[in-house]
């Protein structure tokens, strides 16, 4: 696999509601090319609402999202940014059943418009780089928890992204198999040097990034943004 | 994507199949009358040609060619048309022959072109307005031979010959006297249409032209299609495969829409996946167009099939099955094929529409 610099996030005034529900209030968050931010907070603290912002799933009602300083929405596609620089992990590992393994990441691929030969040969390739060569022909249904979100991660890093957001990637996973691909996460951090956001509740993800913020209702605590690992 | 595409389509067999079988039996219905129409085109190529002519003059502004009426003086001042080389009146008898609703008896001058043409190949040409001449056809139809008899209107004739010309329509009826058959329908003095002879190097259309403006009032056939057209049966059976053709656009649309509408609501999480990973909404919209034109496509297959069963088994329903045979062309079948894409991509436009609008991550939770 090829080593992709990572991406510059840049969260500037950010503000988010649904209906009258206000998500994110006036967030702004800097995070350097290939830095590792875990981001903790309560349930609603706003964190997941902070991920789908940064990967151009949500538009902000106010402020802007910047990737290597291009805004999102105005000056970059979402839809192409998605493919091109963000993977996305989720705590489900939303696989399609009714397709294989290799199938699920090649899914990644057809979006990016990448031909059949080279979508199987490079689906084959993430599947044996997250330990799961030899479960490529199986579907979801066969696989255990630990395994599908391995192939989440395998389908997420597909298109090669210089940006990984991963939305408590561990939280549905006991610790053993949350440790597994934890270390599959950070170590693919370490070797591709891709740019690293993990939201968790989980004290000791966070310790393992480079840096850790706190959300609290809608907005960054100051005072819990520290520099560890 | 195809392959997508087909995995989604047997998620659901059930619900496939029972799309698909909706669509099938609307393409089956355009098929099946297509090919009876083109039989029926067939068969009227043989009504415009009797006894070899060239053209047929009928009375104008009839509900069938059957029910035209036009006067005996007419033939004389056809025949010195400089356009006409020959010309013979004729008077259909329909509905007359016991046993055989479909034969056309032919009222016929013993010594004019048409009861000439006809090649006896058993027995004798008619030697008394009692006599009658019995197509190969019809004779083996009432296993009938020389000497035996035949009933028309009501009446016995007795059979003189069993003939052959080559003519669907003439081979499955019968060649009377015309005087005999004027005085059997009360006619006298009339006739159903003139058939003519062209000169030499003279054209069917141009002479039809010429005809039809010397003579008001009157109509000529000069080619297959325009005989389907004058008949009031081949106008209402095209307009019937008009009707039925966009009856089954909608109903197959509508139940395509309804298919892939209840698939996306089922799919939303998955398909708010597909964006999420970088999937354009285009081409989200476009797995979904496929799998709404992949349903109807198999019907529209499956249609075919049934179809092709169907034509044969409409002329036997119909009771047309002596004189006409349902044909089935490359062009008919792709005609059903081209309704049945024509299904998905209309029953596919607003699911797809939908779906390119989804928000990401509202349908990644469903919500």
């Amino acid at each position: 696999m090829s080593k992709p610099a990572g991406v510059e996030v840049l969260v500037e005034g950010v503000s988010k509601s649904f209906g009258r529900i206000a998500a994110l209030r006036d967030v702004s968050l800097h995070v350097a090319p290939g830095e590792a931010v875990a981001v903790s907070g309560r349930s609603g603290s706003g964190k997941s609402t902070l991920m789908a912002l940064i990967g151009g799933l949500e538009q902000p009602d106010r402020g802007r999202v910047l990737l290597d300083r291009l805004p999102l929405w105005t000056g970059r596609n979402p839809a192409r940014a998605r493919r091109e620089v963000v993977g996305f992990v989720f705590q489900s590992h939303l696989l399609l059943p009714a397709l294989t393994a290799r199938a699920n990441v090649e899914v990644a691929l057809i979006g990016a418009g990448v031909h059949r030969g080279a979508r199987r040969r490079r689906a084959l390739e993430l599947l044996e780089a997250v330990g799961l060569s030899d479960r490529a022909e199986h579907r979801p249904a066969e696989l255990s928890g630990g395994e599908r979100q391995r192939v989440a991660v395998a389908r997420a890093l597909a298109n090669e992204p210089r940006l990984l957001l991963a939305d408590e990637p561990t939280g549905a996973l006991d610790s053993t198999t949350s440790e597994r691909v934890l270390d599959l996460l950070f170590g693919l951090r370490e070797q591709l040097g891709m740019t690293l956001l993990l939201v968790t509740y989980d004290h000791a993800v966070g310790v393992r990034a480079d840096r850790s913020v706190t959300l609290i209702d809608g907005h960054i605590d100051s005072a819990t943004e520290s520099l560890v690992g | 994507m195809y392959a997508i595409i087909s995995t989604n389509l047997f998620r659901r067999p059930a619900r496939t199949v029972f799309t698909a079988s909706g669509i099938a039996v609307g393409i089956a219905m355009i098929v099946a009358l297509l090919s009876f129409t083109r039989g029926l085109q067939q068969t009227a190529a043989g009504f415009v040609h009797l006894g070899g002519s060239g053209l047929g003059v009928f009375q104008a502004n009839v509900s069938e060619p059957t029910a035209s009426l036009l006067p005996e003086a007419l033939v004389g001042r056809l025949a010195a048309r400089p356009e006409v080389a020959r010309a013979t009146p004729l008077l259909l008898v329909v509905e007359a022959v016991k046993g055989a609703d479909a034969a056309i008896v032919f009222g016929a001058q013993p010594n004019g072109f048409f009861s000439q043409s006809l090649v006896v190949v058993s027995g004798h040409r008619p030697g008394s307005a009692q006599e009658i001449l019995v197509g190969d056809r019809l004779a083996a139809q009432l296993r009938r031979r020389p000497g035996g008899q035949l009933v028309v209107h009501g009446r016995p004739y007795r059979i003189a010959g069993v003939y052959h010309s080559g003519i669907l329509f003439e081979d499955s009826g019968a060649v009377l006297g015309l005087a005999a058959a004027q005085q059997l329908t009360g006619r006298t003095g009339e006739e159903t249409d003139v058939v003519v002879q062209l000169a030499p190097r003279v054209r069917a259309g141009a002479a039809a032209r010429a005809i039809e403006n010397a003579f008001p009032g009157t109509q000529v056939i000069s080619d297959p299609e325009q005989a389907l057209r004058v008949g009031a049966n081949g106008t209402l059976i095209s307009k019937a495969i008009l009707v039925i053709v966009v009856i089954a656009l909608l109903l197959g649309a509508l139940s395509v829409v309804n298919t892939m509408a209840m698939s996306i609501i089922e799919r939303q999480s998955e398909l708010g996946l597909l964006s999420t990973i970088g999937w354009a909404p285009s081409r989200v919209a476009a797995l979904i167009l496929g799998e709404g034109v992949a349903v109807s496509v198999l019907g529209a297959c499956a249609g075919l099939l049934i179809g092709v069963i169907g034509g044969g088994l409409l002329v036997k329903a119909l009771g047309v099955s002596a004189y006409v045979s349902p044909s089935i062309t490359a062009w008919g079948l792709g005609r059903g094929l081209l309704v049945g894409v024509a299904i998905g991509v209309l029953g596919g436009i607003y699911p797809a529409w939908r779906v390119a609008r989804m928000r990401p991550l509202r349908a990644l939770s469903g919500t």
